[in-house]
């Protein structure tokens, strides 16, 4: 058994869900952040025409 | 962009906290869960399938509002934003009888188990996607837009019904259903510990940050839908 983070995250796995939790739930919030920023760019390209 | 930023910081939160925070039998530290007994570590569903299931009534009920606002006005940004919303709907009706049907086999069994609330999110499941139908048949914009307008409304009047007034007065697996006593025999308030629900503090808590983090998030996806909706029948226009 290593010590240190991996070791005190394979005695509590609970701990990696939550990691990838966590990066599930930032990639949807830049995803929606990104679709956010191109709905604006094509309305002010609309606009314009 | 300030409560983008506020939605991610909650969401985080919900996510570290109601994942990661452990369930103990007494809880002294602020963060411990109490346990319920028959749910154990499976209770923490409450900070996830709840809010999926409080947005989509949110979203029915803004269907609603603004079908009404479209039949006031007759603008068709107005009906835009009640099929965005139907959409969002729809998509957080289905999350939260999926969500609520994995953790059903591992709680209670089996996925589906005719619960007074499994029963009435399927109507409610039924009721709405013939709504879809409905909008994909009529091919008149101002038509289409008034006939789910008006349906939007009395589909949504049914709801309150479904999700608040029929799982509370009958009996049921989920918390706040009747149940049947044991010693006497006549049908009670449930007094189990999985139908009759206590949260303490802590959990409470995290519950409600949960419950005003999804509410953002569905303004938010609301928001874009409804706007790419708007966006594409102007340019429709425009071609035409």
């Amino acid at each position: 058994m290593e010590g240190g983070l991996v070791g005190f995250l394979e005695k509590n796995s609970i701990y990696i869900v939550l990691a990838i939790v966590l990066v599930v739930w930032t990639g949807i919030f830049l995803f929606l952040l990104n679709t956010d920023k191109r709905l604006k760019a094509i309305e002010k390209e609309l606009k314009e025409k | 962009m300030v409560w983008k930023i506020i939605l991610f910081i909650l969401m985080c939160f919900v996510i570290i906290t109601g994942i990661s925070f452990p369930i103990v039998e007494h809880p002294q530290g602020w963060m411990q869960f109490p346990i319920i007994p028959g749910l154990g570590e499976k209770a923490k569903i409450i900070f996830f399938h709840v809010p999926t299931a409080w947005l989509s009534v949110l979203a029915f009920l803004m269907a609603m509002v603004y079908g009404v606002r479209y039949l006031r006005k007759k603008n068709l940004d107005d009906d835009a934003k009640s099929s965005a919303s139907l959409q969002i709907g729809m998509v957080f009706c289905v999350l939260a009888t999926i969500t609520g049907s994995i953790w059903a086999k591992f709680n209670w069994g089996t996925f589906w188990n005719w619960d007074p609330r499994e029963t009435s999110i399927f109507i409610l499941l039924l009721i709405y996607g013939s709504l879809f139908a409905l909008r994909s048949a009529v091919e008149n914009e101002d038509k289409r837009a008034r006939l789910s307008a008006v349906y939007s409304i009395i589909a949504f009047l049914t709801v309150p019904f479904f999700i608040f007034i029929m799982p509370r007065i009958m009996l049921g697996l989920h918390p706040g259903s009747l149940e049947i006593d044991p010693n006497s025999g006549k049908v009670i308030q449930g007094t189990s510990p999985v139908v009759d629900f206590k949260m303490n503090g802590n959990m409470r808590l995290v519950f409600f940050t949960s419950l005003a983090a999804f509410t953002i998030l569905y303004f938010w996806m609301w928001k874009i839908r409804s706007r790419a909706i708007i966006i594409k029948e102007n340019l429709s226009k425009k071609l035409i």
